[in-house]
């Protein structure tokens, strides 16, 4: 039951620390609690259709449907996260703040908060077939002992669960100040590292193959699919064997988006605001 | 900034649409195995060090499996009954493992370059 647990969280804990980040970035704009819900419940039933014609996606394109699918995915969401920072630099924390004080839906609110629902979307339909995927196996192959490891893995989904709820409350609890610089930086992280994990799946299509070897190698030090390593992982894009490309993407779309917001960004100071976060 | 995610898509979609068909151009040699229960066959594969080559897996068992391998930089899902390619890198001389995750404790393979 443990080892099931711990496969499950390990699997869920991307997509727990991403819906968590995009609910607290979320959490300025009206109405972000049913935008950010009906993401997630749209990703659980896209994962139980991923899982369903994982066989189909497999053998599309000669082979390498599943790497294009992901990379397509990790594409439209760091597309996405890009835009999304870029939108706040432009039209300002102010807008965003007044969206929600004032309870309105302005069409460009609204813009960004279904770019964020899409996000949350993706990332738990990407890791939710997979979980589909061993809970099935579980129970077809399994038979008694099934019914406990299949409790470990609602466990270690509820734990992910957790993990988001915590992430958005921990989140939360950074002052205003500094609140838009951190989950700034955190989207441009998780864009960063979505890219790179995109650049390794066009690699293993063999779409991608030049600057292919490992520029380092940290897996005896920290493994990235331990739990700590994968948290890493999602946040700031850790990995301990990263290809040369998939270092040389972390750091272009870093310098893209960093420099994107600051080209395109509302040169005006955001106007202070008090008691915006409680 | 509209026009900059244009771009962006674009050039991510010629990438996807150039790639397959520049990778057919010269295509690495292919090492197949199954998977049936909880062991690979063959348990090893020994490959040419500093060649890319394709692995083909077929899945017997009716549960899917995923197949991972960290330094081989592979990660695909297997569906029950059915069977998948990837293709891996040129690898330094070495022995590298890969693994089922799903049962990764027991269910471990071998690629061995030199």
């Amino acid at each position: 039951m443990l080892g099931a647990l711990i496969i499950v969280f390990r699997e869920v804990i991307e997509a727990g620390l991403i819906v968590g980040i995009v609910w607290a970035v979320a959490s300025n704009l009206a109405a972000a609690r049913a935008w950010i819900l009906s993401g997630a419940a749209a990703g659980l039933a896209g994962s139980a259709l991923v899982a369903v014609f994982t066989g189909a996606i497999a053998s599309a394109f000669d082979g390498y449907g599943q790497e294009i699918f992901n990379a397509c995915i990790l594409g439209t969401a760091v597309i996405m996260l890009a835009w999304h920072n870029i939108w706040m630099a432009r039209h300002g924390r102010r807008l965003a703040m007044e969206l929600r004080e004032a309870g309105q839906e302005a069409v460009s609110g609204k813009r960004s908060l279904f770019a964020l629902a899409f996000i949350v979307c993706m990332a738990v339909m990407r890791e939710g077939s997979e979980v589909v995927l061993f809970l099935y196996g579980i129970i077809i192959s399994n038979g008694a002992t099934g019914a406990s490891l299949f409790v470990g893995g609602l466990l270690g989904l509820g734990a992910g669960l957790l993990v988001s709820v915590l992430t958005f409350k921990g989140l939360l609890t950074i002052p205003m100040r500094h609140f838009f610089t951190v989950t700034n930086w955190l989207v441009t992280l998780l864009a960063a590292g979505m890219a790179s994990q995109l650049v390794g799946y066009l690699q293993q299509a063999g779409i991608i193959t030049v600057l292919d070897e490992t520029v380092w190698d940290t897996s005896a030090i920290l493994s990235e699919s331990s739990v700590v390593g994968r948290v890493l992982h999602t946040l700031i894009g850790y990995a301990d064997q990263p290809t040369a490309i998939q270092v040389i993407t972390y750091v272009a779309v870093i310098a893209f988006i960093w420099s994107a917001a600051r080209l395109l960004g509302d040169p005006t100071p955001a106007r202070p605001s008090k008691a915006v976060l409680t | 900034m509209t026009r900059a995610n244009t771009m962006a898509a674009l050039a991510f979609g010629a990438l996807i649409l150039a790639g397959p068909a520049s990778a057919r151009a010269e295509e690495p040699p292919t090492f197949e195995l199954s998977i049936k229960g909880q062991a690979f066959v063959p348990g090893e594969i020994h490959v040419t060090a500093g060649k890319p080559f394709i692995l083909k897996l077929k899945n017997e068992n009716d549960a899917p499996v995923e197949l991972e391998g960290k330094e081989l930089k592979i990660e695909k899902v297997v569906a029950g009954k059915s069977e998948i390619v990837v293709r891996v890198r040129g690898m330094k001389a070495g022995r590298y493992l890969f693994v089922d995750e799903y049962q990764e404790d027991v269910a471990k393979g071998f690629v061995i370059a030199k």
